[in-house]
């Protein structure tokens, strides 16, 4: 999985690609964990590259979720889609999470 | 191959530049000894030949004085027959050397009416006998001493010839020519002779001692053999028809040389009677004869060939003392090598308790010995690590495993679980993945009608997975017992699950209670794959998804409850993702439609045979795949309310 991040003032644009699978997940929580070193505390993950997730995948969004909302801020989403957007519903995670139609409308709400 | 050991390869260099250097320096000093013995050859057979010359010389020109003193004397004096008598014998008294004399005189020019008169006196045995020669048997005109020294007007030394008439001796004879002044002018009047017996001159000859096999000779102008240590040759043989003889053309070219008077040093390889040898040869003038001097060859470098042998002895010992040295030399500096690599085959034979052997250091191969000692402590400390790492590792694969069999210890294995209940048709299967997962599933009673059943399967593997799983189990019986409506079980065991969960893992679950009197299903569903269920006369379908998270993310979340009546025969089939995400080889998933094709293929079978079709089915297609997740599956069908449970009496 490849991540790419983008910061704008406070909020964070985190690009992934490819797999998260457990070898690959916990660099979202550390990708998270430095953005919101960097003073970052709203982040949006933008999953429209994301072929695959895993149930390990998921634990790292909670874990990071869990992480930015103690420290007053949040995680949501955009780009679901396919498989990934499967599991987010069957997981009851768009409960959970915000889901933003475009990263656009995420990073101006 | 295997190529030669070092020290056999250095060993043999060695000798080998040794042995070209004692070979080309032994060459050289052969050859240049030779060369030098050669010159000195020349030189010494040069002064040899010349002083034997001179001595020859010498002897033959007091002759050969005397001789034209006295022809001189008789040029004018007028002697009476006994004068000249007396003459002859005074030569011979006064002169050793001479063996006889002869004045001889021309037909009838000593006295008219004597065609021949010629008094003679020669040595026999101890003193001086007189005669006088010539007469009808001894016609002396026709003698070469005659005859030359006439004919030539001048004195000459005739051939040797060997005397018949006088001294039965090898002898040479000068004669010198006298002339008279008569009324027709100066006429020959006749020749004075003396004779040399050269005994004397073999005697001297045969008494130079030329090393031991040498030997000088002595020719004639016309290369008749004068003088030779081999007496058989003398007077009979001249030097050209030994040569015929012998086949011997060099013998013959020496012959040409020596009788055209020159001098000159010559090599042969085979000179009759003695082989290899080097001649000198110088010539008498006077006498027209030559000398020559044989030098064997074998004698003359019998030095330098005892120098060359000598020095090839000492060659030789030396060879072999260096070859001792250079083989003990070159074997005691391999042998730290021979011993290190001994040492080190025993490591790669894994023995690293043998400590390396002491070489001492300060040269490479003891730099290499320390290094191979240092190399064998850090691997025997490295395996030790290893063996204690495997030993923990092995340590907690046992525990891990143990803890496997313990979770899958608390699943209930017993089927039929309930024989005496005829509602329900229970079957469960989990084949665990090799690494230790965190699915589970369950069933049991709540009370007397109602009949809990769920699967789940907890994020992640190993140890931490199945505790989580282990406590999720624990505490949905704990809970399904007082609390009767599956959303609010699910949001009741969400929250004890949330509460300090920092790890963030999570259960997703499938739970439902049937009324086995009604047939009605109640079930809350937290984040897991929906069940299918199959009704009869009816393809299988999967029930809507409540889509609301899973279980011990995140606290304070609300499960709702799905109602479904089942109808008797009708099942459900609760499964986990190792179900569908089961993969062949070629890494493709078994997928849902497949689950589907095959539960509908097993409609009205009974609960285990629905599970064990299933699970055959996801083996085959798996082949000979790694499975990564645990493949639990639960199939519940309701047959209907029955009798009820025997009330206990």
């Amino acid at each position: 999985m490849d991540i790419q991040t983008r910061t704008v003032g406070t909020k964070a644009l985190l690009t992934c690609t490819g797999r998260m699978d457990a070898v690959s997940a916990p660099r979202f929580e550390s990708a998270c964990a430095e953005l919101l070193g960097q003073g970052c505390t709203t982040h949006v993950a933008d999953l429209t590259g994301l072929e695959y997730i895993s149930s390990a995948g998921l634990r790292s969004i909670l874990a990071a979720g869990k992480r930015l909302k103690a420290a007053g801020g949040s995680l949501s989403f955009c780009g679901l889609s396919g498989m990934v957007d499967e599991v987010f519903r069957v997981s009851g995670f768009l409960k959970l999470f915000t889901i933003h139609p475009s990263a656009d409308a995420a990073l101006e709400g | 191959m295997r190529r030669m050991a070092i020290a056999t390869r250095l060993s043999l260099l060695i000798l080998a530049c040794v042995t070209a250097i004692v070979v080309l320096v032994a060459g050289y000093a052969f050859e240049s000894s030779r060369r030098t013995m050669v010159d000195m050859a020349r030189e010494n057979g040069a002064l040899l030949a010349q002083s034997t010359a001179g001595r020859i010389s010498a002897q033959l020109q007091a002759t050969a004085k005397v001789t034209e003193t006295v022809a001189a004397t008789l040029e004018d004096a007028d002697m009476r027959e006994s004068d000249l008598r007396d003459l002859t014998r005074r030569i011979l008294f006064s002169n050793p050397g001479i063996f006889g004399s002869a004045i001889a005189f021309e037909p009838h020019a000593f006295q008219a009416g004597r065609r021949f008169f010629a008094p003679f006196s020669f040595r026999q045995d101890s003193h001086v006998t007189s005669t006088t020669l010539g007469g009808a048997d001894y016609n002396y005109f026709a003698m070469d001493w005659y005859q030359l020294a006439k004919e030539l007007n001048q004195p000459i030394w005739t051939e040797p010839y060997f005397d018949e008439g006088g001294g039965r001796a090898l002898m040479v004879t000068y004669s010198a020519p006298f002339a008279r002044v008569t009324p027709r002018g100066l006429q020959l009047t006749g020749v004075v002779t003396a004779d040399v017996n050269l005994d004397w001159l073999q005697r001297m000859i045969a008494s130079i001692r030329v090393s031991d096999n040498g030997h000088v000779f002595l020719l004639s102008r016309y290369g008749a053999y004068i003088a030779h240590p081999d007496a058989g040759l003398i007077m009979n043989e001249t030097i050209f028809t030994h040569a015929e003889e012998l086949h011997h053309p060099s013998l013959r070219d020496l012959g040409t040389e020596m009788v055209s008077g020159r001098s000159g040093f010559i090599e042969f390889a085979d000179f009759p009677g003695v082989g290899a040898a080097y001649v000198s040869f110088r010539p008498l003038p006077d006498e027209h004869w030559s000398l020559g001097v044989v030098l064997p060859k074998d004698e003359l470098l019998a030095g330098v060939n005892r120098l060359t042998r000598v020095m090839a002895g000492i060659g030789l010992a030396g060879f072999a003392v260096l070859a001792g040295v250079v083989l003990l030399v070159s074997g005691s500096i391999t042998r730290p090598l021979r011993i290190l690599t001994s040492a080190a085959a025993g490591i790669a034979g894994g023995d690293l308790e043998q400590p390396m052997p002491f070489i001492a250091p300060g040269d490479e191969v003891g730099d290499l010995a320390a290094s191979f000692e240092r190399m064998r402590e850090s691997l025997k400390k490295h395996i030790a690590n290893l063996t204690e790492t495997t030993a923990a590792k092995e340590r907690i694969e046992s525990e891990l495993r143990i803890a496997h069999d313990i979770q899958m210890g608390i699943l209930p294995k017993t089927f039929p679980p309930f024989p005496d209940r005829t509602e329900l048709d229970v079957f469960a299967s989990i084949l665990p993945a090799r690494e230790v997962g965190g699915d589970l599933y369950d069933f049991f009673f709540v009370d007397e009608h109602r009949f809990c059943f769920l699967v789940g399967d907890v994020s992640g593997k190993g140890v931490p997975a199945a505790f989580f799983m282990a406590v999720t189990k624990t505490l949905i019986k704990a809970v399904a017992e007082r609390e009767p409506d599956p959303g609010r079980i699910l949001a009741r065991v969400n929250d004890e699950l949330a509460a300090d969960n920092d790890s963030c893992m999570f259960v997703t679950l499938f739970l439902a209670i049937l009324d086995t009197r009604t047939g009605r299903l109640g079930y809350g569903n937290a984040g897991h794959p929906s069940p299918l269920l199959l009704r009869a006369g009816l393809p299988p379908e999967r029930i809507a998804g409540m889509e609301e998270p899973m279980a011990g993310a995140m606290p304070d979340i609300d499960y709702s409850t799905g109602t479904l009546d089942l109808l008797p025969g009708d099942a459900l089939f609760l499964s986990t993702d190792g179900v569908s995400e089961a993969m062949n080889p070629d890494l493709e998933l078994y997928s849902d439609d497949r689950l589907l094709e095959t539960v509908a293929g097993q409609a009205r079978a009974g609960a285990r045979d629905l599970v064990l079709a299933v699970s055959a089915s996801v083996t085959a297609w798996a082949g000979d795949a790694e499975q990564s997740d645990d493949i639990t599956m639960l199939a519940v069908r309701y047959l209907g309310p029955g009798p009820g449970r025997p009330s206990p009496s």
